[in-house]
């Protein structure tokens, strides 16, 4: 009896054994917090498919602080097979350990300029994780007690116009303000506000990564932008510079969630964190233009958030794996189908007919992508630092007070040319 | 002998290893990369001389959170080690609840700064507010949006971490204090306010020069509250130096330049704390 049962546990022993010794590793650090369940199901199922590959799945989370502890991983010998770059800088920054995903089979189904940040002399290094896009979110409940009609919103006076109406019924309406402009997060002035500026004095990424300067050609237009969401704006002591003390879960979960304001300047992201105060109000929300007055009025800025990368340094069984895992999540019928309903993305790939995205933002800003009336992501193409830190610092500045709008675009010049130097 | 001194390298040898492997190696290994252009990633450095460290004078916000960090650091060491005197004074009296008031005096020290940032951010920004639309003053709305505010929001969120702290190491020295000297100064006809000028406070001296070293290069090192209450804001104007410092890593990429900061910051911290160790030590008395 005991022979046997040693027996059966050394077949099993040795069975696991050489099942980790022939099974590829692959370590996948990636950033996207919201999503970091869904992806390790998905690792789940594609693990089940390809007894062979073990996934490991470690995620910290975005901003800065992906980059930083992306760095140390290297720093420390530790490299990922799978890592996430962000634009153009990243991909100069990380160029020794990018491996060149051009002959993968999604390249052909990318959508037109998704890829471009990416792109250095011809060759793909980064797989798109999804499109995201923003513009003023605003609450159809409210729009049609104040009998506003969103769909005449496509230029900068017909917002004023909209917004002066739910400025005059503020009481019935019970809304504190129209707007809630959280100028305590730079990345949502100094990164997704400057971008529609600036996406038309540049045009695309790489032209503003690449630029010297920067012009502020159209500096007033984003001033305009800038006054109308701080004069519409909910104040908390009133003043202009109490605008920096709202944040990003003041604006969100707080004013809009709770109905007392109208509009935010927020992406398709905000979704989860509606529906988990309100599910009612999540369904009966939609996406309003961001109109740089006088340049592009009706459309709204879509781009790519972050791009899947293969490290090049690495063994190339576990190339390869990771290669076929990013591949099967992007273009199988398995991947696609957790993409769309359990990820929740919007693709920056062709192929995902026939899937409709479940939330009424994607719906919209997949509308705004078919009909053309989309502007580009240049904010990757900025400075190190610049958006946040210069740029979104000097808005605090002048929303306090303290610099007028011309100081605040001389600073910002000449910070810019410091380094592109 | 011999012996003595194989006892003597294996206690301190682990502990020298320890120190050589994170303090000196690393602090060697930052000393060399301020006179580089490192970006963090690459092996391939080049030298730059001392062009980094030229780079900080003309750097605006380094030289403004230097001045902010060193107003701040003034002003909070006063404050906590006021604070924290005054209570180890409190709860010396022998009043019923001292124990009790001694736990929740030393009680925030026990949570961590980065939550405490939060808590107070919360209070800061929505509490205060709450209670400014409620009574309508309106001087406690939109805190943490004005540098000023900033500046008096992390004093209070510091002074109440650490005054529980100080408070613990002036109760010890208060109670290291012979009974008989403040009954017979008692007995001669001196009041409160004399015995604690003339007898605890030059025989708490050592207390205050820990104390004030303690509080001294906390405040000036601060990084996490500042982060998390703050983050600098608004227009970067609360940045202390440590902060200034990763963001030019870690924000700006400038890692050379990051390093030559904190080089320089190490010397900073060096100078202003071991003066203050020098200047308090004199004034010591012995018993």
């Amino acid at each position: 009896m005991k022979t046997k049962y040693l027996l059966v546990m050394s077949l099993v022993f040795v069975f696991s054994l050489s099942m980790l010794v022939s099974a590829v590793e692959v370590d996948i650090f990636q950033f996207k917090v919201e999503t970091k369940d869904v992806l390790e199901k998905a690792a789940e199922l594609y693990m089940e498919k390809n007894p062979d590959v073990r996934l490991n799945i470690q995620t910290v989370g975005g901003g800065d602080d992906y980059g930083a502890a992306l760095r140390s991983r290297f720093a420390s010998g530790n490299e990922p097979v799978i890592f996430n770059v962000g634009g153009p800088q990243d991909i100069d920054d990380w160029m020794d350990y990018l491996e060149d995903l051009s002959s993968e089979p999604w390249v052909d189904l990318a959508y037109k300029g998704v890829l471009d940040g990416v792109t250095v002399d011809g060759k793909i290094y980064g797989l798109p994780f999804n499109q995201e896009g923003y513009g003023f979110i605003y609450n159809k409940t409210i729009f049609q007690e104040a009998g506003i009609d969103p769909e005449v919103i496509t230029s900068y006076d017909a917002l004023v116009a909209a917004l002066d109406k739910l400025e005059d019924q503020k009481g019935k309406l019970g809304l504190k303000a129209p707007i809630a402009f959280p100028a305590k997060e730079k990345w949502v002035t100094g990164l997704h506000l400057s971008n529609v500026a600036f996406s038309q004095e540049f045009g695309d990424v790489l032209t503003a990564y690449k630029a010297d300067e920067v012009e502020f050609t159209y500096g007033e237009e984003l001033k305009l932008l800038v006054d109308l969401q701080a004069d519409y704006g909910y104040k908390p002591a009133g003043t202009k510079a109490s605008l920096n003390a709202v944040d990003y879960s003041t604006q969100v979960d707080e004013l809009f969630s709770l109905g007392q304001v109208a509009v935010i300047q927020q992406g398709n992201w905000v979704y989860a964190s509606i529906a988990s105060m309100d599910e009612e109000l999540a369904v009966n929300i939609g996406i309003l233009p961001l109109p740089l007055k006088g340049v592009v009025e009706d459309s709204i800025p879509v781009g790519v958030p972050m791009y899947w990368a293969v490290n090049k340094n690495r063994k190339a069984a576990e190339k390869e794996a990771a290669k076929d895992f990013l591949n099967w999540l992007y273009t199988s019928d398995k991947g696609k189908e957790m993409i769309i309903n359990e990820f929740k993305f919007i693709p920056a790939l062709s192929g995902y007919e026939g899937l409709k995205p479940s939330d009424p933002l994607a719906e919209d800003i997949l509308e705004y992508s078919e009909a053309e009336k989309t502007i580009s992501w240049v904010f990757m193409g900025y400075p190190s630092g610049w958006g946040e830190q210069i740029l979104g610092a000097n808005l605090q500045a002048y929303l306090a007070g303290d610099i007028s709008w011309n100081e605040l675009e001389e600073n910002c010049k000449e910070e810019w040319s410091d380094v592109r130097k | 002998m011999k012996k003595n001194k194989l006892t003597f390298w294996a206690f301190v040898g682990p502990c020298l290893l320890a120190f050589i492997i994170v303090v000196i190696i690393p602090l060697i290994f930052g000393v060399y990369y301020s006179f580089t252009d490192w970006n963090g990633i690459n092996a391939d450095l080049t030298y730059v001389g001392i062009s980094n460290y030229l780079e900080l004078f003309s750097d605006k916000h380094f030289v403004n959170s230097f001045i902010f960090t060193t107003k701040f650091t003034i002003v909070s060491v006063i404050l906590i080690n006021v604070t924290g005197f005054s209570l180890a004074l409190l709860v010396t009296r022998g009043l019923k609840m001292s124990n009790l008031l001694r736990t929740i005096f030393f009680m925030p020290n026990l949570i961590g700064g980065l939550i405490l940032g939060f808590i107070w951010q919360f209070i800061f920004i929505n509490a205060f507010a709450s209670l400014g639309e409620y009574t309508g003053q309106m001087w406690l709305m939109g805190w943490l949006s004005t540098t000023k505010t900033s500046f008096w929001g992390l004093l209070i969120l510091m002074t109440w971490q650490l005054s529980g702290y100080v408070m613990v190491i002036y109760i010890a020295a208060i109670q290291g204090i012979p009974k008989e000297l403040l009954e017979a100064a008692q007995i001669d006809g001196a009041n409160t306010w004399q015995r604690v000028k003339s007898i605890m406070l030059p025989l708490v001296r050592p207390a205050f020069t820990i104390s004030l070293f303690l509080t001294l290069s906390n405040s000036f090192k601060l990084y996490d509250q500042n982060l998390s209450l703050t983050g600098g804001a608004p227009a970067r104007s609360s940045e202390m130096l440590a902060m200034n410092i990763y963001n030019t890593a870690f924000s700006f990429m400038k890692f050379g330049e990051a390093q030559a900061k904190a080089v320089i910051f190490l010397i900073i911290v060096g100078i202003f704390t071991l003066s203050q160790v020098y200047i308090s030590k004199k004034g010591e008395v012995e018993m």
